[in-house]
């Protein structure tokens, strides 16, 4: 997240009397900030509490604390290997969605849609109203062998082989490319249509190349809209589990499948809750790097 | 480059409805468990008339999703306001708060409110449910009003307010206008998150109250039938209908556009 | 724009009263039960609800939850909320350590005279001498096999390159090392040898096409021949055979069965307990079960009388034969040293699958 140009807030004028700043500032914070303390981070808080805990807090049970779930990378060495699945499962999503989404907007901000660019962006936002399990069961249906890509395939290429690729991690990113597409075309394109046209004329006139335009126009200043999507789709995907259970099969053991596990399966919550926070640690350490490189590019 | 552009969004659009077209063909087959081959039936659709709880909780989880927009929406926006119009200590550590919410899985944040709930008295039921909804919707708005207010030029409404306009004035003749897309957007994603929100209303909703997402996951266990599909379609179809007239009978966006 | 602070305050008031209404509405109705259990078990089938309330005047509603776990947090969190819960019988001892449940009243269930001796009293439904769970029907996870296919005999065949390609797990931790130990010659509660439950599920690798969680999945999966052995639910098999005519049929190789029994039990806090006995009564009633098992698909009702009901023919009885009550080994409680053990070690298997 990159801040934007913020000047000094001048004061506000409610009722006839003047306001100190700070006045207005809290008010506009204190409805969305007071309602995630008690709704989420209060009971995050609790939740952090337990990670501690030698035994999940319900019932009459000794409970002592320990830092023994957070060597659970150490416990059980197999952890790296879910955890590098996971994140580059969460990159591969990201990265297709990035390009995808941003080509997307591009698309409906400069293809001289007219105002029927709001029927395609809506039309694109649509499918996301959808139940996101029946979604996955669809795509099953879809890319499992001899299933309906099968079949196309089939019918042009009667000879080929099968190309169906349920249970694989390329499934998977299949089903969250689509689960997590609209955000980042959302994004790029609250970013691109504010582009004033006259600046891409300008620079054509000027004789700048497609790939200049792009590069040092359309990119930099689509930029927030990429973080914003970026942030919206790395994060919960990082912690995703129902894709990658259903269209991973086998192959669908993810950093959230393991947490989901320790809740229902093992009702172990300090095992669950300090593996969502050491994920919760490093997507937050992704972000403060990224943001820190794509400001200073942004401002070049 | 046009034409370009156009053949790529259809494209896309059909990739984004390819597995919603399949939900719709699996409303008419008749095999339980979209056992192929294809076998058409309006047995599920009979199902659906049939099934009076699952005709309620999709009438719930579309009235939650809107209360729930209704909130969430403007109170993230004036956060957003805040954020990025505005200097204050702590404005960034406010920014990085936003992500715990979208990075824990709501499976641990819903049992987390389960419990805390509990704790502190606010318990269960509706105004419980509500409560958690609308939580998880606020960061969703907070970023994407954010990212349009980092591509709106602060300028203009400097400019208005050095010709005498109040900073309220400014804003809600200046800003806010050009801020409508986005808004409106992150409205679109507050309604998403309610209706696909599962945990949350299973943990803290009244026993015997339901949402459609709610019935759906917690049928899976057992297994669930094809009028699930119907529905969500019936749903899909309505939605798709309501905004289409609305912008195809509005004036809106037109402005937007001329620009 | 202007906004006074006095309409301020009055929306403020205005939301807070709102949300007082609109807050948790207590059932006020004393003949209204409130049942926690999987959705799609037995206690929510319409037919029967509609039967039970014509006949004694009790209104029923459901809470679901979608795993053991969330059904004991359930109801820790919310005291006075429920009358009636369905609990594995694994979990009997658990729930009732820490006074979530109550002893049952066989005096207000005359249904239980029927009730098989061996799960009535059975060790996981007591716990310090007293039985806190009314049993209420038994199944098995052993083999799913697809019709046409030769019959394995053992657990072995889940390793062996005949299927390979064509094997599918039930992805739980107790199941899978219990199906290990059992491959192995262990008890199933207790394996002391992990290293070779471990080594049999590696085995099980070149052969693992799927893990499945839940029936819906295993019936999508199955419809489109992804697999033609799995482990299965046995009420599961017959579901599938009988309302979706699968091509399955189930089988207990001769290691035997992995075999639950479920109970239904009354939470300490229930607020109608006469109505929570009255209700467990009518789901152990011959005429429910006949009805529930030969129209929907049912496991084997612990009640001697109303497996007695059905026809010989009938599928479910022939798959859930009587004389397994005695022979099959039945899940039971784990101390929380050993379920973490299992959880972790299938956790590990799942990680080596998912190397492949």
């Amino acid at each position: 997240m990159s801040a934007g140009p913020a000047t000094t807030a001048p004061a506000l004028n409610m009722g006839g009397r003047r306001l100190p700043p700070w006045v207005a500032t809290t008010a506009l914070l204190l409805p969305a900030y007071g309602w995630l303390l008690i709704a989420i981070f209060l009971p995050l808080g609790a939740m952090f509490l337990f990670s501690f805990m030698t035994a999940t807090p319900i019932g009459n049970k000794e409970i002592g604390y320990t830092i023994d779930q957070y060597k659970i990378f150490f416990t059980q060495p197999y952890m790296w290997q879910v955890a590098s699945w996971t994140f580059q499962i969460a990159f591969a999503t990201t990265l297709i969605c990035a390009i995808t989404g941003f080509l997307a907007a591009l698309a409906l901000a400069r293809s001289g849609l007219g105002r029927s660019q709001w029927i395609f962006l809506i039309l694109i936002l649509l499918p996301f109203w959808t139940n996101g399990l029946v979604r996955i069961f669809s795509w099953t249906m879809v890319i499992r062998e001899g299933g309906f890509l099968d079949a196309v395939v089939q019918f042009i290429l009667p000879e080929a082989a099968s190309v169906g690729f349920l249970y694989s991690r390329p499934g998977i990113v299949l089903g969250l490319v689509h689960g997590y597409l609209p955000y980042m075309v959302l994004t790029c394109y609250i970013a691109i249509s504010t582009i004033d046209d006259a600046i891409v004329e300008a620079a054509e006139s000027l004789g700048a190349r497609w790939w200049t335009i792009l590069g040092r126009i359309l990119i930099p200043m689509a930029a927030p809209g990429l973080i914003a999507g970026s942030v919206l789709i790395f994060v919960p995907v990082v912690g995703a589990f129902m894709e990658p259970r259903i269209l991973g099969g086998p192959q669908g053991v993810t950093l959230g499948t393991v947490i989901e596990d320790s809740f229902t399966q093992g009702f172990n919550w300090p095992q669950g809750a300090a593996l969502s926070f050491m994920l919760l640690a490093v997507v937050l350490a992704i972000f403060a790097t990224f943001s820190g490189v794509l400001r200073r590019n942004a401002e070049l | 480059m046009k034409a370009f552009g156009r053949v790529y969004l259809c494209l896309l659009i059909f990739f984004l409805y390819l597995p919603i077209g399949v939900m719709i063909a699996m409303g008419f087959n008749a095999s339980p468990y979209y056992q192929l081959p294809f076998e058409f039936s309006t047995r599920w659709w009979h199902e659906l008339w049939q099934n009076a709880e699952l005709l309620e909780a999709g009438k719930n989880s579309v009235i939650v999703a809107i209360i729930v927009t209704l909130i969430a929406t403007p109170i993230g926006t004036a956060a957003a306001v805040a954020l990025h119009r505005r200097e204050f200590p702590g404005r960034n550590f406010l920014r990085v708060m936003l992500l715990p919410p979208i990075a824990i899985p709501w499976l641990i944040t819903g049992t987390a409110m389960l419990v805390m709930f509990y704790w502190s008295g606010i318990g269960r039921g509706f105004h419980a449910m509500l409560i958690g909804h609308v939580a998880l919707a606020i960061p969703y708005v907070v970023l994407v009003v954010s990212t349009g207010l980092q591509t709106i030029r602060q300028d203009l409404e400097e400019a208005a307010m050095s010709l005498g306009a109040t900073p309220l004035f400014a804003f809600f003749r200046v800003t806010l206008p050009l801020l409508t897309p986005s808004i409106i957007g992150a409205a679109l994603f507050a309604f998403a998150v309610s209706l696909d929100q599962f945990v949350i209303s299973y943990f803290l909703a009244t026993p015997g109250y339901t949402t459609l997402p709610v019935k759906i996951y917690s049928a899976i266990r057992k297994g669930f039938t094809p009028d699930i599909n119907i529905i969500s379609t019936v749903l899909l179809l309505a939605s798709m209908a309501l905004v289409l007239i609305y912008f195809i009978f509005s004036k809106f966006g037109a402005k937007d556009v001329r620009r | 724009m202007k906004l006074s602070r006095r309409a301020m305050v009055q929306l403020m008031g205005g939301t807070v009263l709102a949300t007082t209404l609109l807050g948790p509405r207590r059932a006020l109705a004393a003949t209204k039960i409130t049942v926690l259990n999987w959705q799609g078990y037995g206690t929510d089938e319409k037919w029967a609800l509609e039967a039970f309330t014509a006949a004694t005047g009790i209104e029923v509603v459901h809470d679901y939850f979608n795993s053991e776990a969330e059904m004991i947090t359930k109801l820790a969190t919310n005291p006075g909320a429920y009358d009636v819960v369905l609990i594995n019988s694994a979990r009997i001892a658990q729930a009732a350590g820490q006074g979530l449940i109550q002893p049952v009243d066989f005096a207000k269930i005359p249904n239980a005279a029927g009730l098989a001796p061996k799960l009535k009293d059975h060790d996981n439904m007591q716990y310090e001498g007293e039985t806190f769970g009314c049993a209420w029907v038994w199944g098995m996870n052993g083999l799913g096999v697809r019709d046409g296919k030769t019959d394995p005999d053992s657990y072995a065949a889940l390793a062996d390159p005949a299927w390979a390609g064509k094997v599918a797990l039930f992805d739980d931790a107790v199941t899978a090392v219990g199906l290990g130990a059992l491959a192995t010659g262990q008890d199933m509660n207790d394996p002391k040898d992990l290293e070779a439950v471990k080594g049999f599920l590696q085995s099980v690798r070149p052969n693992l096409h799927n893990l499945w969680t839940s029936e819906d999945q295993w019936n999508k999966a199955f419809a489109a021949n992804e697999f033609d052995l799995s482990v299965a639910w046995s009420g599961g098999v017959v579901r599938s055979f009988r309302n979706g005519g699968l091509p399955v049929h189930f089988v207990v190789p001769k290691e035997g069965a992995i075999g639950w029994l479920d109970g239904l039990a009354v939470p300490t806090t229930a607020p109608d307990v006469d109505a929570a006995h009255a209700f467990i009564n009518y789901m152990i009633d011959p005429d429910f079960y006949f009805r529930w098992a030969t129209e929907v698909g049912a496991p084997a009702s612990a009640n001697v009388d109303a497996v007695a009901k059905l026809p010989e023919d009938d599928l479910m009885k022939q798959v859930h034969k009587a004389e397994y009550i005695d022979t099959m080994s039945i899940m039971s409680a784990l101390p929380d040293a050993r379920r973490d053990t299992f959880n972790a070690l299938w956790q590990e298997m799942k990680a080596y699958y998912a190397a492949k």
